[in-house]
């Protein structure tokens, strides 16, 4: 079967789908290689169909078939960034997948907000318990009025304020600060296992409409 | 009570194992081993999602990929295997064996026969 231009340009806008979609998490040259291969696969599938009056039918079908592109690109996700993330917790494996998540689901977004939040926090109160020593005089719980109004670093204190805390803080600081970074480190891994636990889910959903035939053969 | 979680955990387990035994007798690429999948397994459940398979075992270093333009008219992606992937192949193939010899032989000490049709 040749595709006629109705065709082409649903093939195109599934791969433009596919590659936008792998861009948020892998690097320019693996995308430009993952996509040509589906483009390869379609062009394969294309040409092994008899002429078929019904063309759009039947490339539905073989995308259908090959999968809707997001779920490819979860599935290059989970390949190459998720399983790693999960398994080993290595930093990099770990924030590509939270952004790939991030920029292609609600959940992702919020999960990914509060766990960039929880390890804001803790680099922040390593930052405090660092600059301490540097600047003892401006680093420390901040006080106006005698109410706490924050913690960190202030350099020109204004009227009625005040920096308390001794060089206790250091360990204070560094302790709270490694707690939240490992704690938001475990709950990213939780976070990454449960989209994983839900993946597979949908995947077992796919089976099932294939098992019961939902899903038929060119 | 549903098995199929059970069932898609089994076929993801067996799924690096199968590719990579349909591409030790020669270099095949990605739609002819997902057919020779097809043709010996139920393992493809969908097809886009082996192409990644691919990739973490090219990644991983038991697969070399290369662009070749055969007897098509187009380039198609050709796997093979590497020598770290025959081994971990050989490898798999043998845990594989033991592993289900002795699930057969709990199975028949259980009184079920472990060939029966399904």
């Amino acid at each position: 079967m040749e595709l006629g231009e109705a065709g082409k340009a649903r093939v195109r806008g599934y791969l433009y789908v596919l590659e936008r979609s792998l861009r948020s998490f892998l690097p320019r040259d693996v995308v430009a290689d993952a996509v040509r291969e589906i483009e390869t696969h379609v062009a394969d599938r294309v040409a092994a169909v008899e002429a078929n009056p019904d063309e759009r039918t039947a490339l539905e079908r073989i995308l259908t078939e090959l999968g809707p592109p997001l779920r490819v690109a979860q599935a290059y996700s989970a390949e190459l960034t998720l399983d790693e993330a999960i398994a080993t917790g290595r930093i990099g494996a770990t924030a590509r997948s939270l952004w790939h998540f991030a920029v292609n689901s609600v959940a992702g977004f919020f999960g990914a907000i509060g766990l960039f939040i929880g390890y804001t926090l803790g680099l922040a109160f390593l930052a405090i318990a660092a600059l301490k020593p540097i600047f003892p005089q401006n680093v420390g719980f901040v006080m106006h009025d005698g109410w706490l109004t924050g913690v960190g670093a202030q350099i020109a204190l204004r009227p009625g304020e005040s920096i308390v805390g001794g060089y206790w803080i250091i360990p204070l600081c560094a302790a709270i600060g490694i707690l939240m970074l490992v704690g938001s480190h475990r709950g990213a891994r939780r976070f990454l296992g449960w989209f994983r636990d839900r993946r597979d889910q949908r995947l077992r959903t796919t089976s099932a409409a294939v098992q019961d035939g939902a899903v038929g053969r060119v | 009570m549903s098995n199929q979680g059970w069932h898609e955990q089994l076929r993801r387990g067996a799924l690096d194992l199968a590719i990579l035994a349909s591409v030790a007798p020669e270099p095949r690429y990605g739609l002819e081993i997902i057919r020779r999948l097809e043709d010996f397994t139920d393992l493809v459940v969908t097809e886009g999602t082996v192409y990644p398979i691919l990739a973490r075992l090219t990644h991983d270093g038991l697969l070399e990929a290369r662009w070749t333009t055969g007897e098509s008219s187009h380039p198609r992606k050709y796997y093979r295997l590497t020598a770290p992937g025959r081994r971990a192949l050989d490898d798999m193939i043998g845990d594989w064996q033991v592993f289900t010899g002795k699930i057969d032989r709990l199975i028949d000490a259980s009184g079920r026969s472990s060939h029966g049709t399904r």
